[in-house]
């Protein structure tokens, strides 16, 4: 499985580097380019950064965010490396799921939603009056809680990103890939016709998933993916995560300690209040934390 | 526990001491108003039918003719499917019912082809739209334009084909018309309304039985049927373009429905049901007609429902007004659906929210709650002033009339199409936009599509209530009597409520008995076919989810 991914991973990049796509490897230069690149369809520079960090592909200064004025996220500095998985865990109510919606604009759906502070993806910063938080949608793409599959058919389902981005090419390729990326195309294969809520909720969610990496995101964002499933299908999607973030930059909340362990390489830690108490590598935050609030967290102590 | 000698036997209430007095009048209650309502319902349909089929007037023999022959073995047959074959109980029902509301539907196209869109004008319609369609296909393979582009070449070739330039360009289609040489009306309905509908059926039997042949012979069958039509029209007395609808119309749909009751396999006795009762009717038609019983002397037959008003009641009819309520829901649903669908969309995915401008909107809101509760004769003023006063079209005429019914039932389109777009669960909308859809990408493919079911139910029940209005048709000077039907929507018309009040008015009994209820059964037949299509309409998209 991974080996297969691997070759996947290497196909699409090839894809992208005939400008179909953006350029992951490719280094910036000028900070402007990025800076416009958002706003325009053509994107071939990426994964430059501002800041000193040169991996990081989203970071954050200082995030404030206001429910009709009940603060719900505190003075969030952060930055989330390319690639891999970050965790963010905390107990509810702490705000990682608004810090989650905050990447992609979603808030802005929220009328009561007010955002303070910057957010910068690609060094350019979200909030600007300048961008199209639908254009900045299309580069990161986002599962949520409960799989939410369109009332239409499996290909469908799959193909609307490609729909509603204007995405042209082969669909049908474009489709059977995303689903092979989602593990999903040996159970779907024979049915691609029949309706996505047909399917069980573990094939839903990876249904979802494939729909949402079919028009080629940046980075996925996942709302506690996995909560609403069993065992068996939660592990599925667990392997899956892992097999993404060879190409993805996952971010991933989770109400699960061990899942958070299991498959994140940083993890970030949110408390009580909205607040970030410690953002760091998954071995180091699960064996030896700095704070003692994040250990008193994770060893069950509360939370 | 101690005193289990003494309480031995009551704690498990056999003496009612648990269940109250209260609660059982309560039911009791409810019980009895639920009987009085259906009661008060029944006794007047009751009333009505006696009315209007007056069963006294038929000898006794008729009645048990008709009982032995149809009667007996429909419920002979109905007892056998509720014991043993519930399956087929279900097909006989709907094999039962599709060709009763076929005919009715067919009688509606007959109308349209009739006197609303004669069958030229709908070749020249179906043709301009070909060349429409097809050109807009070629620009669209040819070109990979805009969107700017596409909205502008579109326009063009809709304007140039099928609306035209009034006095400048005349469009494709009033270009056809004018042609010196047209086919005949049976033949132009042949090739653009029957084939059409036999390619359809052609396709979804193709499609069914994975066999190209099937499907080959089911459109055949369906154009072969509507063009032996003009040999066979004659003989049965009816002209050929009653034929072609009757057959296309009623016979489609049966015959697709017989198609797959019978490649399912499940419930096929239940085919026999209809089988049995057609072949009861013609038993018993042949045997009064031999033995001479005199059937009951009803008001309901075929001479009511085509002919006009007439001063005698017996030879009096329903037709005009018949047409003009069709006429009449065209422009209701024209006008009323594209307008309150609108606004609902509006109100609903786009309006603030929050804020000064968010209270607003919930005031509009509320207020257009409370126009639904307007009474109708207000609305009659209303439609008055705006487009016989202002619009200064002449009172009376079809498209005022429609058009003031619009907006009484455009409150009630509203708020059902509102209903119906809340209902689209968020977390859809979210998939959406979380997946970089605009929000018009997603209200046109997201939320329209899931809430369509739920705005066409209501919608079909605001029409429902629209057909029946009276009192803004009064106000608007909707004609009592109209012994021709409209030629146009600019033309007088009457409504079957209107004509309805205006035979209650009337001086001679038969009037007020019979006529009137007849109309009342017409009436209702119509407005049961639309509730009963808003009801299909939702149970079968309910399952869906």
């Amino acid at each position: 499985m991974t080996r297969n991914d691997t070759r996947k991973a290497d196909d699409s990049d090839e894809q992208r580097t005939d400008g179909s796509g953006p350029a992951v490897s490719e280094p910036t230069t000028r900070p402007d380019a990025t800076s416009d690149s958002l706003l325009d369809d053509s994107f071939d520079v990426t994964s430059g950064s501002l800041s000193g960090d040169a991996d990081a592909v989203l970071e954050t200064r200082n995030l404030d965010v206001f429910y009709d004025g009940v603060q719900a996220l505190q003075d969030v500095t952060i930055e989330i490396p390319e690639n891999g998985v970050t965790a963010l865990i905390g107990p509810s109510g702490c705000g990682k799921s608004t810090f989650l919606r905050c990447i992609n604009r979603m808030n802005d759906l929220i009328d009561a939603a007010r955002v303070e502070g910057e957010l910068r993806f690609e060094g350019k910063n979200v909030y600007d009056d300048d961008v199209d938080p639908v254009a900045l949608r299309r580069k990161i793409g986002m599962v949520f809680q409960s799989p939410n599959p369109f009332p239409k058919s499996i290909r469908d389902n799959v193909a609307f990103g490609l729909e509603v981005q204007d995405k042209a090419g082969d669909v049908d390729e474009t489709v059977h890939r995303a689903l092979e990326r989602a593990a999903l195309l040996d159970e779907v294969e024979d049915q691609l016709d029949s309706s996505g809520l047909d399917l069980s909720g573990g094939q839903q969610q990876r249904l979802c998933i494939a729909r949402a990496i079919a028009p080629d995101p940046d980075v996925l964002l996942m709302d506690e993916p996995a909560s609403a499933l069993d065992p068996i299908a939660t592990s599925k999607i667990e392997d899956l995560i892992e097999d993404l973030a060879e190409e993805y930059t996952v971010i991933i909340v989770t109400h699960n300690m061990q899942q958070a362990a299991r498959i994140s390489d940083k993890t970030a830690v949110f408390l009580t209040g909205g607040e970030l108490v410690e953002f760091d590598d998954t071995d180091k935050i699960f064996e030896n934390p700095e704070h003692d609030r994040v250990e008193d967290y994770i060893t069950g102590k509360f939370g | 526990m101690a005193t289990t000698d003494e309480s031995t036997g009551t704690w498990f209430g056999a003496d009612g001491q648990v269940s109250q007095l209260r609660g059982l009048l309560f039911k009791a209650g409810c019980l009895g108003a639920t009987l009085l309502a259906l009661f008060l319902v029944f006794v007047f349909l009751v009333y009505v039918a006696i009315d209007a089929i007056e069963p006294g007037t038929a000898d006794p023999a008729w009645w048990a003719t008709v009982a032995t022959t149809v009667a007996g073995p429909a419920i002979v047959l109905s007892i056998y499917y509720y014991r043993f074959a519930p399956r087929a109980g279900e097909v006989a029902y709907t094999a039962l019912g599709l060709p009763v509301a076929a005919t009715l539907l067919a009688g509606g196209v007959s109308i349209v082809f009739r006197h609303i869109v004669s069958p030229h004008e709908w070749l020249a319609l179906v043709v301009a739209s070909l060349v429409a369609y097809g050109a807009l296909e070629f620009h669209g393979r040819a070109r990979d334009a805009g969107a700017l582009e596409r909205v502008v070449v579109g326009a063009a070739v809709i304007g140039l084909t099928i609306v035209g330039v009034p006095g400048l360009v005349p469009s494709l289609r009033t270009l056809l018309l004018s042609l010196p040489v047209l086919p005949m009306a049976p033949l132009a309905l042949l090739g653009t309304f029957v084939v059409p509908i036999g390619v359809g059926a052609g396709w979804s039997v193709r499609r069914a039985r994975e066999s190209d042949r099937a499907g080959l012979i089911a459109g055949g069958v369906t154009v072969a049927a509507a063009a032996i039509g003009a040999v066979a029209g004659p003989v049965v007395g009816v002209s050929w373009t009653t034929w072609l609808v009757l057959t296309t119309v009623v016979g489609v749909p049966v015959g697709l429905y017989v198609e797959r009751v019978y490649r399912g396999g499940k419930g096929v006795s239940g085919l026999a049901l209809p089988v049995a009762l057609a072949a009861g009717v013609v038993v018993c038609a042949v045997i009064v007609e031999t033995a001479g019983f005199a059937g009951p002397d009803v008001w309901i037959d075929w001479e009511f429902l085509t002919s006009a008003h007439n001063r005698t009641p017996r030879e009096a009819g329903i037709y005009p007004a018949l047409v003009g309520s069709v006429m009449m829901i065209i422009v209701v649903a024209l006008a009323a659906f594209p307008v309150g669908v609108g606004a609902a969309i509006y109100l609903e995915e786009y309006a603030p929210t929050s804020g000064l401008s968010g209270s607003i909107v919930e005031l509009i809101e509320i207020n257009i709650a409370n126009l639904a509760g307007v009474p109708s004769v207000v609305y009659g003023l209303l439609g008055l002033a705006l487009f016989v006063k202002v619009g200064e079209l002449r009172p009376g005429i079809v498209i005022v009339g429609g058009l003031t019914v619009s907006l009484l039932i455009l409150p009630i389109i509203i708020i059902s199409a509102q209903e119906a777009i809340r209902a689209v669960p968020d977390s859809q909308r979210r998939a959406a936009y979380g997946i970089g859809a605009t929000r018009w990408q997603t209200v046109r493919t997201v939320v329209l599509p899931r809430a369509m079911p739920g705005i066409m139910t209501g919608t079909i029940l605001a029409l429902g209530r629209a057909i029946g209005e009276t009192a803004p048709l009064l106000m608007v000077g909707v004609a009592a009597v109209v012994r021709i039907s409209p030629r146009s929507f600019f033309g007088l018309f009457s409504a079957m409520p209107r004509q309805l009040y205006s035979w209650a008015q009337l001086a001679k009994p038969d009037f007020y008995h019979g006529v009137l209820a007849a109309g009342v059964l017409v009436l209702l037949v119509v407005l049961l076919m639309m509730n009963g299509t808003a009801i299909l309409l939702r149970n079968k998209y309910q399952r869906r989810d």
